[in-house]
């Protein structure tokens, strides 16, 4: 392991110049699993060359739809995996594919429309109740459609809503994030977005803002947490680990998560860091519901009656 | 990376741009290689010996020319991966999947093609070259420039398949471009689907142009090397 | 050269369209095999030049049973033999690299290569070869044109030279003049008796009786599946012994 020498205190805006390892870590390569809203804000292009400077690496970064990105991590064709869906990241852990999971930035979901706003939600502080006003109106909703992080959180939101999404309002795209932006736009829809693709496409849609999300005072239903875990070397002995573990280490390192908090796009913060916080969140490195005690106090045949429980118990039961 | 930003503005573009079009070419042209070497005999074959199944083959090859390519790129994904049964061969996410992939897509149109043009050789222009002391293999060599203007159509035709899919490389390919810039596994159509989901149309459509500039050229090539063989 | 046919069965398919045949030519001379259109003159022509060996029988090149011996001597043997199709079957290329393929092909990898890249002019020997054959079927000068611009007359005499060119020592035509004019069917004609004058022997398939008249030296009357009757030509045309082989001679149809 190397320190990463001659990070400046002090200097602000200066490039650190971070020591240069002499070997590869396994076969010098990386393959970071991502998604494309993530890959599309730039961030990666912005401070992966660093990590491949500083280990000697070379990094391929996938960006494919959430489930392609879990499953290609599932699959071990990947050693890293970067995602924002907490959930699908905690059975992801569940199920013994990945493991060292940390926090490493956030941001949040809007609800953007058309400026005329014609089901009456601007400056609403709930987003259920926004997205009740746009069925109530029948206004036209574009949805993702395709089980990405977006549109998981979209069904979470209709979910607490009393409407059932439906009918020729509702319209399901199956497309990435800039693209379904640019419809709705053209369309004058309402639809729900990070606010990093929002804020990177804002010159060219024409979409406002109408329910904020958490970072300015709006509802915590919206929130966006990313994630960064290792594919488990135990499942697929081929990964390159160590590598994954230093590209984790980089991530939350206090120089990565600086440059993270000041990447801007058209003017704006597009992500907050938070791999440190005081108090220190440990309910980061396991999947949500996991407790010490609980696992140590089981019989064998507790735990292997509570992994059928787990396996085979629908949630809602 | 921003191609929209960028464009038109110094080094950065050109590289990205000139490696997109090479990964597209080396591709695409490599798998059409193949895909030939593998149809033209395949068509001869089929063409010209009886043999049970023959029909049924004849049926696979054509429907073959229609197959989806997201489909293709399924199946060769789940080959390939780490996962699958060919894994330890890790090529998964690497331009020789794209290879593989795009080969499955060209060989039948390749090969249903060559099959109508060697097809419409006349016999007595087979058994003309057998009877004057030409072996079976000097007759195949003979059929071939006899059906060479049908042969090039169907070359020229694998290579447009190749070249203008998407679904399956994007798939097999996993659509990397390194951090300086240059492309490992992207072409010029998934390119296109990289600025098209970000809502970047007309970056888009000036690759797509380019794509076409690159179709025209090949073409004009085939047409080059058509006339040429018209002695 | 001699050729027999010895004994030989042929079929198509399921069908039996010769049986029991049995035929001997030898070189510098004509021999003319006649009978209806449809009864397998061309089956038996491409028997005798090696295509697919007959159901039954042997086909002997002086003695040698062609589909008893080594796939390489059969080679041999067969390029000792030259036969012109009935229907078109120039290559879509120019005269003279239809006149020299089969020249090319029994060269060696150079020199196919040669001739690939440098056409019929690639060797004095393959020039001069060309030239001869081209003027034996009096179409000197003809070697830059294209073939698929010739008219049937043409192209019917190149097919002639390209067989002619390999300087085989039998020559096999299936109904060279059937569907020509006059005058190129004397030239053809006159081409047949020149190369014979040079010691090839040369079978002719042919309905033309009247041409058989003309050129041939022995004539061999195919009714049925078999030969009925063959001899020299002025006795089996003027007298034939049998009565069907006299019958289809004097234009009736055979049964």
């Amino acid at each position: 392991m190397i320190g990463i020498a001659g990070c400046t205190t002090g200097d602000e805006g200066a490039t650190a110049e971070p020591a240069q390892l002499t070997e590869a870590i396994g076969d010098g390569e990386l393959i970071l699993a991502t998604t494309t809203s993530t890959y599309d804000t730039g961030l990666l292009d912005a401070v992966v060359p660093t990590f491949e400077s500083a280990f000697g690496m070379t990094v391929k970064m996938l960006p494919q739809g959430t489930g392609a990105a879990i499953e290609t991590a599932r699959n071990g064709d990947a050693d890293v995996l970067l995602v924002h869906a907490r959930s699908r990241e905690d059975a992801f852990m569940q199920a013994g594919y990945g493991v060292n999971r940390r926090d490493m930035m956030f941001n949040d979901f809007v609800v953007v429309g058309p400026a005329a706003d014609p089901a009456g939600i601007a400056g609403g502080d709930s987003a259920a109740g926004a997205f009740d006003a746009i069925a109530a109106a029948e206004a036209t909703f574009v949805s993702r459609g395709d089980n990405s992080g977006t549109h998981t959180k979209e069904l979470v939101v209709w979910d607490r809503a009393t409407s059932v999404p439906g009918g020729r309002w509702y319209q399901e795209i199956g497309k990435g994030m800039g693209d379904t932006l640019a419809q709705a736009s053209q369309t004058g829809a309402y639809t729900i977005s990070d606010r990093g693709t929002y804020l990177s496409m804002r010159e060219e849609v024409d979409l406002e803002i109408l329910v904020e999300g958490p970072l300015r005072g709006g509802p915590l239903v919206l929130k966006n947490p990313y994630g960064v875990m290792a594919v488990n070397p135990a499942v697929h002995a081929q990964v390159n680990y160590q590598a994954a573990m230093a590209f984790i280490g980089f991530c939350t390192a206090p120089d990565t998560q600086a440059a993270i908090d000041a990447y801007t796009a058209n003017g704006s913060q597009l992500f907050f860091a938070n791999a440190w916080a005081e108090p220190v969140d440990f309910a980061q490195y396991v999947p949500a519901g996991y407790s010490v005690d609980a696992a140590a106090r089981l019989t064998a045949e507790d735990r292997q009656f509570l992994s059928w429980v787990d396996a085979k118990v629908p949630a809602g039961y | 990376m921003d191609l929209g930003a960028v464009i038109g503005a110094g080094p950065e573009t050109t590289r990205y741009v000139t490696s997109i079009i090479r990964v597209s070419l080396q591709v695409s042209m490599t798998a059409v290689a193949i895909s030939t070497a593998m149809g033209i005999p395949l068509a001869l074959v089929t063409a010209f010996r009886r043999f049970p199944g023959r029909r049924l083959l004849t049926t696979v090859i054509t429907t073959g020319m229609g197959f989806p390519s997201v489909v293709v790129g399924l199946v060769v994904l789940l080959l390939l991966s780490a996962s699958g049964p060919l894994g330890t061969l890790q090529l998964a996410f690497t331009p020789r999947a794209m290879i593989i992939s795009q080969t499955i897509l060209a060989l039948p149109v390749i090969t249903a093609v060559s099959l109508s043009a060697v097809q419409a050789v006349d016999q007595s222009v087979r058994d003309a070259a057998f009877a004057v002391g030409a072996t079976r293999r000097d007759v195949a060599v003979r059929t071939i420039a006899e059906a060479r203007f049908g042969i090039i159509t169907a070359v020229l035709a694998g290579f447009g398949r190749a070249i203008s899919e998407v679904g399956s490389i994007l798939i097999v390919g996993g659509n990397i471009v390194f951090t300086d810039g240059t492309s490992y596994t992207r072409t010029l159509t998934t390119a296109i689907t990289v600025e098209a989901r970000q809502g970047r149309y007309e970056t888009g459509l000036i690759l797509g142009a380019i794509l076409l500039a690159v179709v025209l050229v090949i073409n004009a090539v085939g047409a080059w090397v058509s006339a040429r063989g018209d002695r | 050269m001699r050729i027999t046919v010895e004994d030989v069965r042929l079929t198509r398919g399921e069908a039996t369209v010769l049986d029991g045949v049995d035929l001997t030519v030898e070189a510098g001379a004509v021999t003319a095999i006649v009978g209806p259109s449809g009864v397998g003159k061309t089956t038996l022509l491409r028997a005798i030049a090696g295509f697919a060996p007959p159901a039954a029988g042997a086909i002997r090149y002086d003695g040698a049973d062609l589909w008893a011996v080594e796939e390489r001597q059969r080679l041999q043997l067969r390029r000792t033999v030259a036969m012109v199709p009935q229907d078109r079957s120039l290559f879509n290329t120019t005269v003279a690299r239809n006149v020299a393929y089969g020249l090319g092909v029994r060269g060696g990898p150079l020199e196919r290569l040669r001739m690939a890249v440098g056409g019929v002019q690639a060797t004095d020997a393959l020039a001069q070869q060309v030239t001869d054959a081209l003027a034996l079927v009096q179409l000197a000068g003809m070697g830059g044109r294209a073939a698929r611009t010739l008219s049937a007359g043409e192209a019917q005499r190149v097919a002639i030279a390209r067989a002619i060119a390999t300087d085989p020592a039998m020559l096999l035509m299936d109904e060279p003049t059937s569907n020509l004019d006059p005058q190129t069917t004397a030239v053809i004609e006159e081409a047949i008796l020149a190369a014979v004058r040079r010691g090839m022997g040369v079978i002719i398939a042919t309905h033309d009786i009247h041409q058989a008249g003309r050129i041939a030296d022995r004539v061999a009357v195919m009714i049925g599946d078999t030969i009925i009757e063959e001899g020299s030509a002025t006795t089996v045309l003027e007298d034939a012994a049998s009565p069907a082989a006299r019958r289809f001679l004097a234009g009736e149809l055979p049964l």
